[in-house]
């Protein structure tokens, strides 16, 4: 199928070298045209993310195209071929259909099942679209990997579960409060950890956020980045029967959310359900605060081992997805087949003689009037014209697919005469 | 008879749907639980063609013996478990409460068919209203009960750091505890009417609002603590485990009381 993906990923490559790749996301636009100038290059997409470069093609001729590209990407990054040479990978054809469904199935993740790269991809075909540089086989080879990413999500667990502790975090916050909009945090020490589940708990619609910190100044700082409200650190407790959600992440030493404080805040609650967050170490919450009813406290401990645990399930149903990747490769394979000159040929021929038989037996009363021998050369006068029409369109499909283009002409063909 | 095939269609369909959200909680997967919610709605319609010619072949509703008011009582419990599913996303919840649907369809049919017009004397639109009413205040009880084991269930999850698939797929505390509310709080008023609408037929047949009958007491009994639930919930605040924790004490307490009272007294309230 004449398909070269060549490409280097986070697996393959240190970040110094993607870094110096330049085919970073908005070069794109620069580096297509580039490379369809190459002689051997009919199609291209070019996915360029932080974790990965790839670069898929359809050539004529794949030796040559090879040679091509990877030079065409030593000019790129301006690097040391031996080192280059040791990062890049080559697949070609079925093998390069399987890698791009394993991407875009976010399988060759860094944190695997993470949905971005099938954007990034759709966004990489987008691109690719526009510059004109897809043709019949990348375009059909991207929309079924995006079906396939769709598949895995759906039929696998393998994005199902969070796999970082803030994120864990905030689905543990969703399986008490159900909806997280207009639900309103409290921060208690601003430091990396905090904002980062922050982060995620306002991507999920949390109303407001307090921000509470030693140093007041950081809490205004953070505040600010949030659309919070800063709190001064020894008066947190004040706003604590406003709040649903505490996270704590302070370097203090010993508890600073203690059983009672968190007693008395619930008895000012309208809505009686509290969710502690305590990812400090030490521990800034009493775990006692816990065994309060309606109180839910979790560590970084218990967050940890819900990552680890959903690690494992993201294992499992990785095999589970390469079950699935390994069935439509096949199935992409099917469809190629069925895209050959020969096939072709034959299915317009049999399409051809199908009428034929089926206008003759509609006639077959009037033609019955006739006698044997007008009735054979009727037939092959028939057989003739059709040979005749077929000839020049059959003739034309071997040549010019043999010299060009076999795609275009044989996709043509299937469409126009509905085969 | 078309009523009594479709009544055993709908139970055989209550059933299908009984053992898809079965596999959802054994695959710990919601998506058997979304197909299964669409049988329960099948299974309700049915049902609920079942009554209409049940109504039209015997010329009044029905409302009178054990098959027809489990009937009806399975019936609330799943149109209002359907109609909660509009507001929240709790699909799994269907796993708890249609077994006790299935339950109640077959107890129902021990008696299929059943005796419509037992008697002149529970003729009538009041004692009709009746029935409706208070089996409807209690199915509604049942549904609360169900969301309220399922959060106890969710909440010892949570509490115990354990699992992470039960508890993703478990609903929500908060929608939890928010049909355990809505049931009570429609179930209550619904209850309370058909007592009184109960007791005004009691008083134009039997001459007294009051009999110390053995059922009588019960439902007495069963208002009393709804409407301390109730009370606790509005003005004293509980919320979540604990009055998850008493409205299925409650229910529990009740039913027993119920089976106890059908071995052991006789009642007026034969009939069912």
């Amino acid at each position: 199928m004449q398909l070269v993906l060549i490409g280097m990923n986070h697996k393959t490559a240190p970040l110094e070298i993607r870094e110096r790749l330049q085919l970073s996301c908005g070069e794109v636009d620069r580096t297509l045209p580039e490379l369809m100038r190459l002689t051997e290059i009919r199609e291209a997409i070019c996915l360029s993310t932080c974790n990965r470069v790839e670069v898929i093609s359809r050539v004529t001729d794949s030796e040559q195209a090879v040679a091509g590209l990877k030079s065409f990407i030593y000019g790129q990054g301006n690097l040391d071929i031996a080192e280059m040479e040791r990062c890049l990978y080559i697949y070609r054809d079925l093998e390069a259909v399987r890698h791009l469904f394993r991407v875009t199935s976010s399988l060759d993740s860094m944190v695997m099942g993470e949905p971005q790269i099938l954007g990034q991809m759709k966004e990489a075909y987008r691109t690719a679209v526009d510059h004109r540089t897809t043709g019949v086989l990348l375009n059909r080879l991207s929309h079924h990997a995006f079906l396939v990413a769709k598949r895995v999500r759906t039929e696998t667990g393998i994005a199902g579960n969070a796999v970082s502790v803030s994120y864990a975090a905030v689905e543990l916050a969703k399986k008490i409060f159900g909806n997280l909009k207009g639900k309103s945090v409290l921060l208690i020490g601003a430091g990396e950890m905090s904002e980062l589940a922050a982060r995620h708990l306002l991507r999920q619609g949390v109303g407001r956020i307090h921000i509470a910190n030693r140093t007041y100044s950081r809490a205004e700082e953070m505040a600010a980045l949030f659309q919070g409200t800063p709190v001064a650190f020894d008066r947190f407790p004040e706003v604590l029967p406003e709040v649903d959600i505490v996270i704590a992440s302070t370097g203090a030493p010993g508890y600073i959310l203690t059983k009672e404080m968190v007693a008395t805040a619930l008895r000012r609650k309208r809505d009686r359900l509290l969710f502690l967050i305590d990812i400090a170490v030490p521990r800034d919450i009493d775990p006692a605060a816990g065994e309060i009813e309606n109180v839910y406290l979790y560590n970084i401990d218990h967050l940890q081992d819900v990552v680890d645990a959903n690690r494992e399930v993201r294992k499992t149903e990785a095999m589970k997805a390469e079950e699935i990747i390994a069935e439509e490769v096949t199935a992409f394979e099917k469809w190629f087949n069925a895209l050959a000159v020969v096939p072709t040929i034959v299915a317009l021929r049999g399409k051809m003689e199908g009428i034929v038989r089926g206008e003759m037996e509609r006639s077959a009363r009037w033609l019955g009037g006739l006698d044997a021998e007008e009735r054979l050369r009727i037939e092959w006068l028939v057989a003739s014209i059709v040979n005749k029409i077929l000839h020049d369109p059959i003739t034309g499909l071997k040549e010019e697919s043999r010299e060009k283009d076999e795609f275009q002409y044989v996709a043509a063909v299937q469409r126009l005469f509905k085969l | 008879m078309m009523g009594i095939a479709l009544f055993k269609v709908a139970l055989a369909v209550y059933l299908a749907s009984a053992v898809v959200y079965g596999g959802s909680l054994w695959g710990r997967r919601v998506m058997p639980a979304r197909f299964a919610t669409g049988l329960m709605l099948a299974a309700l319609v049915i049902h609920t063609s079942s009554f209409i010619s049940r109504w039209f072949a015997e010329g009044m509703i029905p409302a009178i013996g054990l098959y027809d008011v489990l009937s009806f009582f399975a019936w609330v419990m799943a149109a209002a478990y359907l109609a909660m599913q509009l507001r929240t996303k709790t699909r799994v919840l269907g796993a708890f409460v249609s077994p006790v649907i299935c339950a109640i369809m077959v107890i129902a049919s021990v008696e299929l068919g059943g005796k419509v017009g037992a008697s002149a004397m529970l003729k009538g639109s009041l004692f009709t209203a009746h029935v409706m009413l208070s089996i409807t205040g209690e199915a509604l009880f049942a549904v609360a009960s169900c969301a309220g084991i399922m959060y106890l269930l969710q909440d010892n999850l949570i509490r115990r750091k354990k699992e992470g698939s039960l508890i993703r797929l478990f609903p929500s505390l908060r929608d939890l505890d928010r049909i355990n509310y809505l049931c009570l709080f429609w179930g209550f008023p619904l209850l309370t009417l058909g007592i009184l609408a109960g007791s005004f037929w009691a008083r134009i047949v039997w001459g007294s609002h009051w009999q110390w009958d053995s059922k009588q007491v019960w439902t007495l009994l069963a208002w009393g603590l709804y409407a301390f639930l109730l009370h606790q919930r509005l003005v004293i605040g509980w919320q979540g485990r604990k009055a998850a924790r008493w409205s299925l004490m409650v229910f529990t307490a009740l039913a027993l009381l119920l089976i106890v009272g059908k071995l052991f007294f006789r009642t007026a309230h034969n009939f069912m």
